[in-house]
């Protein structure tokens, strides 16, 4: 306490000597000036430096830090776009994309993972343990487990909590009609790019862009603000395509019929509207599922209607008769000899009818399907003439409806033609065509003497006609091919209970290697129906059909039937015939 | 008096101050909601795709057709068994 009392004065006192602390001479340093100048100068010299700091981040980098920062706590969000719909003309989805999940793995952070889990995510993945084993054995540090794995399926792997894995969102197809509708609607990969038919051909249309947006978001992850610029996603746009999934299913099942029960190769049914030029349906068999394509060969895959070319046979005679017709040669009442004797020799080479049928008119060359009437008609007719009325009706021509793989068949230069050649063309031989081009060019006959473009998407507009032949020529053609349906004509079995119906059938020998086959043939069928006010047109190809029957009129013409009585009364025609009783003869006329 | 008004501003700053905050955090929740309703939006598209699909499925001609020959027993029509009537006729 009495240290207290000594230092009352303020100063620090030494106890012993009463000398003042800051005075005393011990104490007293004496250093240099300048070590006091240097401290000064070097804390001046920190603080510049600091202040030089200051300004470099604030003014010089100033852009830098902040997209730094903005990354931090910026997130960039994908907005994805879905593939359009394919719906057919009455807005029934064909085709339809649902998000789903692909499932990734972290190879080795998944493989430290419990057996008894891998065995449980083997089975939901639907795959045998040892593959999915197989697949994590892999230098990599991703590697996709299964694509397209729907969101139940998640849901359950999610609950397995295996490290490692995770998903990715991504989209699946649906084709609900199956392989009924797969040869026109076609099919996407997994990468959601057309591959098929009218996926490929609409790719552009049908796919969308995807968009996005830059965002903040908080803590628990949801989004609180939209920052900088957002690119908006459009969805692709629906497809409403022309084909009637009613008639669809009547097409498919009936030619599935007919191959079956003729033990065809293939077959394939096309039916067109008369007036608006769409396509109501078009059907092949084999076929295939879109939604299983483990395995798939290319016969299933081929869309006969558009690929396949073959020599029409007699259902290219209407159009020899037609041009006769129309240049004034003939009349329908024209009588030609067919000659008794069933042949006729052009050159070095004989046509044969399969029966002999005297001198007949022209009416009935068609409806007994004579070649040797056909070939002095067309004998008689300049071989240019003949070329554009088939180049008119579309043969030898690359069809215009966006459809791929579409081919154009062969006409072969008229200035080539041998009289022997343009006889064989006159009745559908030397000449190839699809049974697309086929049905399309029946138009002439079904309209009144105008040809239009055909269309798979659903037409608003009718279309307009180019003029091939006159009106009064295409209805005697009509009534022509009304009477090659009749039992006397060439396809009885064509007709039709209670509607009046037209067509011709055709049969030709099949080309191996080189030489026209003798046992394997390509029957077909192109009707017109009703024939009161032609509304559809159905044309039918049996390929290389092994029953006892091979004609067109054989194969093609009762499938024919089947399918037009259906696809009358599915779209509500009124019946035009008060005929219900069918007479089929008993040995019916074979046309060759 | 300046001084009084200063205390005037003062206070009507911090009283802007404190509603931005108000209202920022506001906007946010409310960017939040629709955040969540346009999700939902997206979601019933979603299921109205599925639903279409499951339509097309279930409505499929073949399993009509297969339905109807099997579990009702019904057989096509035919001209044969069918009358038409016509309007205005007898």
């Amino acid at each position: 306490m009495k240290r207290a009392g000594n230092g009352a004065s303020g100063a620090r006192v030494a106890a012993s000597k009463g000398v003042k602390f800051s005075t005393s001479p011990v104490l007293a340093v004496r250093l240099p000036i300048w070590r006091s100048r240097v401290v000064l100068f070097v804390l001046f010299a920190a603080f510049a430096a600091l202040a030089l700091r200051a300004l470099w981040l604030q003014a010089m980098s100033t852009q830098f830090l902040q997209q730094q920062g903005k990354n931090r706590y910026e997130r960039t969000i994908e907005l994805p776009a879905t593939r359009g719909k394919i719906m057919d003309r009455n807005g029934q989805v064909l085709a339809s994309s649902i998000p789903v999940k692909a499932v990734w793995a972290i190879p080795d952070d998944v493989l430290k993972s419990p057996p008894e889990k891998l065995a449980a995510l083997a089975k939901l993945l639907d795959m045998p343990e040892l593959e999915l084993r197989k697949k994590l054995d892999s230098d990599r540090t991703f590697v996709y487990l299964k694509r397209q794995v729907e969101m139940d399926v998640i849901e359950q792997i999610r609950k397995l909590d295996i490290d490692g894995l995770d998903t990715r969102k991504e989209y699946k197809r649906f084709y609900p009609q199956g392989e009924v509708m797969t040869h026109l609607v076609g099919f996407t990969n997994v990468e959601d790019v057309g591959q098929e038919s009218m996926e490929l051909a609409q790719q552009k249309t049908l796919v969308g862009t995807t968009g996005s947006r830059r965002v903040i978001k908080d803590r628990l992850g949801h989004i609180v603000e939209d920052v900088g610029l957002s690119k908006e996603p459009h969805d692709g746009r629906d497809l409403t395509l022309s084909v009637d999934s009613k008639l669809q299913y009547i097409a498919f099942s009936n030619i599935k019929a007919a191959v079956e029960k003729f033990h065809a190769k293939a077959g394939a049914a096309l039916v067109l509207d008369v007036h608006t030029g769409e396509v109501l349906a078009l059907a092949n068999y084999p076929t295939y599922n879109p939604n299983d394509r483990t395995v798939l060969t290319g016969e299933q895959l081929r869309n006969r209607v558009m690929t396949d070319t073959f020599e029409p046979g007699s259902t290219l005679k209407p159009f020899t008769v037609a041009l006769a017709l129309e240049s004034g040669r003939v009349t329908p009442a024209t009588l030609f000899d067919t000659t008794l004797s069933g042949r006729f020799v052009v050159g070095d080479h004989t046509i044969r009818d399969s029966h002999a049928h005297g001198v007949i008119n022209v009416s009935t060359i068609i409806q007994k399907s004579s070649n040797i009437g056909v070939s002095k008609m067309a004998l008689a007719m300049p071989s240019q003439e003949m070329w554009e009325i088939f180049t008119k009706a579309g043969f030898g021509q690359q069809p215009k409806f966006g459809f791929p793989g579409a081919v154009a068949g062969r006409v072969r230069p008229y200035k080539a033609w041998r009289p022997i050649e343009q006889a064989n063309m006159s009745f559908g031989h030397g000449i190839s065509v699809s049974l697309i081009q086929l049905a399309r060019s029946y138009m002439i006959f079904a309209r009144d003497g105008d040809i239009i473009p055909l269309s798979f998407q659903k037409v608003s507009e009718l279309p307009q006609g180019q003029q091939v032949i006159s009106a009064k020529t295409a209805r005697e053609i009509r009534a022509m091919l009304e009477s090659v349906v009749s039992p006397e004509g060439t396809a009885a079995q064509a007709q039709v209970a209670g509607y009046r119906v037209g067509g011709k059938t055709g049969t030709a020998q099949k080309l191996i290697n080189g030489r026209y086959s003798n046992s394997r043939y390509v029957g077909s069928f192109v009707g017109i129906a009703p024939m009161s006010n032609p509304r559809f047109i159905i044309a039918v190809m049996v390929d290389d059909p092994s029953s006892a029957v091979h004609t067109g009129g054989g194969v093609a013409a009762p499938t024919f039937a089947a399918l037009a009585a259906s696809a009358l009364r599915a779209a509500n025609v009124a019946p035009d015939s008060s005929v219900t009783d069918i007479i089929i003869p008993e040995h019916p006329l074979e046309d060759m | 008096m300046n001084v009084k008004i200063n205390l005037l501003l003062v206070a009507v700053l911090v009283g802007c101050a404190l509603l931005l905050v108000k209202t920022q955090y506001r906007a946010r929740h409310l960017f939040i909601d629709l955040e969540a309703n346009q999700q939902r939006a997206r979601q019933l598209d979603i299921d109205w795709a599925q639903l279409q699909l499951d339509q097309s499925t279930l409505g499929k001609n073949a399993r009509i057709e297969q339905i109807a020959r099997s579990d009702l027993n019904m057989t096509p029509l035919t001209p044969a068994r069918t009358q038409y009537l016509t309007k205005g006729a007898q």
